[in-house]
């Protein structure tokens, strides 16, 4: 596919700007709610990409933040819970050119749809997965969720959880995905950078975002207390090819808010859709029978 | 004889259903018809296998009920397939020596059929051949040499299965056959019958089954993904597919459960390409979400669901149509979704083509319940002329629709234009979650209300899609059947066995089941007093779904059997003269 670079010199478009990806609904959020910061994140990082919404698809599950789709200009398809992954893959697979965005909770990715993220990730589509993890269902106000931490409580925990949390960051990292990265609403910059460059990654990115819940999360994770707490993966030197190292840094979830990317394989592997193009193109060659 | 079926069961490794293989290979070769069943127990491998051949010099409906020849490698495996290989007094049974059964103490559970032949099949594989496998082609000889099986088609058969095994192999499997074959030619049996010669059709034949032309079908229909799960017995459609889908720059994915198959599907539809999924039962119901999202954010799609028997896991090597209520009201909610079912083998083709054109029409997921007896058996078959089937595309956006454009526009028919991404200008939101013309959610009771209007009213063309029903026997008749998928296959045979009794009587055949098509039904049952539906289900569930939305004739009862053992057309012309010896002494009462 055409770098966004190369398409813009190839034929200059009136430069795109944030406001062309931000759609007419009113979001459905609290006032406060970490992912009105995400969606803004992300119209810039569309703008700084530079393709038009129309060849943008954006698929979600359901959830408070699976509501994105519609809160942009883009093709969006609002699904159903936890299944936003397997629609994304048969979307890029129909149609390779477009740009695919999914996003959804922790619940959504790590609960329900758990299932489907290491076979997204071993089968490697040029997708980006957004998911914002406020470790809490909110749009059913308020019940413990896969990433609470141990003994939260909450309307479905009344003596606290009992389980330990999943670990998105290292699950991700162990599932094989060639760029993982985290941000925070906290640091807006920060954030579409990290957005960006995982929409630039040619192959399966996720982007972690700690999303905090106004109304139901722990008022630790807000985003006063995340300006105070985080802590740039970059200003600690950490080399981003280094996946062991990334691992390792993943362990602290949870305790530390680190930012940035964890891990950018130097050498991405080709993709779920070129596999697929170099098949077709084989079998479609003169004389070629596939049996 | 003009038609002749042939039962054969033993071990895995005896190569029974090889033999019926080989046997319909050289009925396509010298133009008889023919249908092959194969069945096994739910061992991977080995464990006991059967199959049944029916053979014909016309077109055959059903692989028939009594067996005129029982072959028996071994009884315990004879004996588990109980009703599947029915035994009567018109059977002759070949058995195998070696079990030592008297020709009178056979166990078939008191039957005592026609006549009973032990032949020492397995010593003449080792003498001919050196090795016990090659009884098959043993059993081959007999039967060609006994009942006039086309003799040089069966060898040509032979030679081109074991000619990559070397000299010595083929060689061996060609003494065993002729070993057989003048065994029979000395020991003339007590009744000899020979099958006519075969009556070749104009066209060209082939020998396929149901699977493989639903993947052939969705092909031509245009089907440019397939999502799905393997399970038995839908899995051979993904196979099919997985050769050919990408000659055609379209693409599969085997997914990593059922609802990732469908999913991927639904989100390649979205994408603007035709679509499919296939399944059996356990499948179905994991899939039942993803239908409704379909439906509500109106995407075609194809949903094969090949029924096994049920509930649960049930038996999946077993036929049943257990299904229907599961596919008419699968997912929660006030949706429609058209169901259709194959009634032959061929019809998977046209009936899968059909439910592409009506997905793409309507903008709706359509299911195709076909079955594993379609699916599964192999059948000698018309080829297929694609130029007999129309292709539809769904309604895209153009030109000024795309000002100002309403993905889901209140229009007469409730069909609103479908853009796609990477369509500039037709950019909206697809959902689950109710919305308005535009797509955006709502919670609106009005808007709710409307949209459930316009999903709804956009099938009423499909009450009038008479083409889509098939009509037998005296249309002034006073009593009737209802039969649907393979079982109407057996209907019509015992429908045509009736009249030959000088019974006036009519067969209604829906291959459309949802909606329910009022206005077919209501001409049907005019002036019906009598009718039964003939399904392979333990509740009547096509019976009862009729009843649902038709009113029904006086009497409408239902002759419904669940799976694995098939209904005999015997059974349903027992049922069609209890019906008319009710009828008569209604009659004589009045």
């Amino acid at each position: 596919m055409i770098s966004p670079s190369e398409d813009a010199a190839a034929c200059p478009a009136p430069a795109l700007t944030a406001k062309d990806f931000r759609s007419d609904l009113k979001p459905i959020w609290c006032p406060g709610c970490g992912d009105y910061g995400v969606v803004t994140a992300l119209y810039r990082a569309l703008a700084a990409i530079g393709r038009p919404a129309h060849e943008i698809a954006f698929v979600s599950g359901i959830g408070c933040s699976s509501r994105i789709p519609g809160y942009t200009t883009a093709y969006g398809f609002n699904s159903v819970h936890g299944r936003a992954l397997p629609i994304a893959q048969g979307i890029k697979m129909a149609n390779p050119e477009l740009l695919v965005l999914v996003a959804g909770g922790d619940g959504d990715g790590f609960s329900i749809g758990g299932g489907h993220v290491p076979h997204a990730i071993r089968r490697n589509p040029d997708l980006t997965y957004l998911v914002m993890d406020n470790q809490i269902y909110g749009l059913t106000k308020g019940q413990v969720s896969p990433t609470s931490a141990r003994g939260t409580q909450s309307p479905t925990s009344v003596y606290g959880s009992m389980e330990e949390p999943v670990n998105p960051l290292l699950y991700v990292l162990a599932y094989g995905a060639g760029f993982v990265a985290q941000g925070v609403p906290a640091d807006m910059d920060g954030l579409t950078k990290i957005i960006e460059e995982a929409i630039r990654y040619p192959g399966f990115s996720f982007v972690n975002i700690q999303s905090p819940c106004i109304s139901f999360g722990s008022p630790d994770n807000q985003i006063k207390n995340q300006k105070a707490k985080l802590r740039k993966l970059s200003d600690l030197g950490h080399d981003p090819t280094n996946r062991l190292r990334a691992m390792e840094l993943a362990q602290d979830y949870g305790r530390e808010l680190y930012t940035g990317v964890f891990y950018r394989n130097p050498n991405p592997p080709p993709t779920y859709e070129r596999r697929i193009a170099e098949l077709q193109g084989r079998l479609a060659a003169p004389g070629a029978t596939g049996a | 004889m003009h038609d002749f079926i042939v039962g054969m069961a033993g071990s895995g490794g005896d190569g029974i259903v090889s033999a019926g293989e080989s046997l319909i290979g050289a009925a396509l070769a010298e133009g008889y018809y023919g249908i092959l069943t194969k069945s096994f127990g739910s061992q991977i491998r080995g464990g006991e296998s059967s199959c049944r051949l029916r053979l014909a010099t016309q077109p055959v409906l059903n692989p028939g009920g009594t067996l005129d020849v029982a072959v028996v490698l071994n009884w315990e495996d004879f004996r588990r397939f109980g009703g599947e290989l029915p035994v009567d007094a018109r059977t002759l049974v070949i058995y195998e020596a070696k079990t030592k059964v008297e020709p009178t103490a056979l166990p078939l559970g008191g039957v005592t059929p026609a006549a009973a032949v032990a032949v020492p099949m397995e010593q003449m594989a080792l003498q001919s051949a050196g090795a016990q496998l090659a009884k098959n082609n043993v059993v081959l000889g007999l039967l060609a040499a006994w009942f006039g099986l086309p003799r040089e088609r069966i060898l040509a058969g032979i030679r081109k299965k074991f000619a990559r095994k070397g000299e010595a192999v083929l060689a061996g499997n060609e003494r065993a056959f002729a070993a057989g074959f003048e065994y029979a030619e000395r020991t003339p049996l007590p009744a000899a019958r020979r099958l006519a010669p075969a009556v070749p059709a104009a066209g060209p034949m082939q020998l396929t089954d149901g699977n493989e032309l639903c993947a052939r079908a969705a092909l031509f229909a245009g089907c440019r993904f397939f999502g799905g799960y393997p399970i038995t017995p839908a899995t051979e459609i993904m196979q099919h597919l997985q050769r050919d889908i990408w000659k055609h720059g379209g693409s599969l994915l085997q997914a990593e459960d059922e609802i990732a198959g469908v999913g991927a599907a639904v989100g390649a539809s979205f994408a603007g390409k035709k679509a499919m999924t296939a399944t059996s039962g356990p499948g179905f119901s994991l899939k039942a979400e993803m239908l409704g999202l379909a439906s509500v954010a109106e995407l075609p799609l194809v949903c094969v669901d090949v029924q096994r028997g049920g509930p649960s896991t049930g038996m999946p090597t077993k036929r049943e149509q257990s299904d229907l209520f599961a596919a008419v009201f699968s997912a929660h909610g006030d949706t429609v979704r058209p169901v259709l079912a194959p009634t032959t083998v061929a019809d998977t083709f046209e009936v899968t083509v059909e439910a592409f054109n009506l997905a793409e029409e309507y903008q709706t997921p359509v299911i195709v319940l076909s079955d594993q007896e379609l699916a599964q058996r192999k059948e000698i078959v018309p080829a297929i002329d694609p130029a007999r089937f129309r292709v539809v595309d769904r309604r895209v956006p153009a030109g000024e629709e795309l000002k100002d454009y309403r993905r889901f526009r209140f229009t007469d028919t409730g069909v609103s234009p479908l853009s796609h991404p990477g369509l500039p200008g037709g950019n909206y939101l697809a959902a689950g979650i109710e919305h308005d013309e535009s797509g955006a959610p709502t919670a609106n009771g009005e808007m709710h209300a409307r949209m459930n209007d316009k999903r709804l009213h956009k099938f009423a063309p499909l009450q009038e899609r008479r083409d889509l029903f098939v009509l037998e026997g005296e249309p002034d008749a006073a009593i009737g059947l209802i039969s649907w998928g393979s079982v109407a296959g057996i209907a019509l045979e015992a429908l045509r066995q009736a009249r030959a009794e000088g019974i006036e009587i009519k067969l209604l055949v829906p291959k459309l089941l949802y909606p329910v098509a009022v206005p077919v039904y209501r001409d049907f049952f005019a002036g019906l007093d009598r009718c039964y539906v003939v399904e392979q289900s333990h509740q009547g569930q096509l019976h009862r779904l009729i009843r649902m939305w038709a009113d029904v004739p006086p009497e409408f009862g239902v002759l419904a059997k669940s799976g694995a053992n098939p209904i005999s057309p015997e059974e349903i012309v027992a049922q069609i003269r209890a019906m008319t010896r009710a009828r008569a002494a209604a009659v004589r009462r009045h």
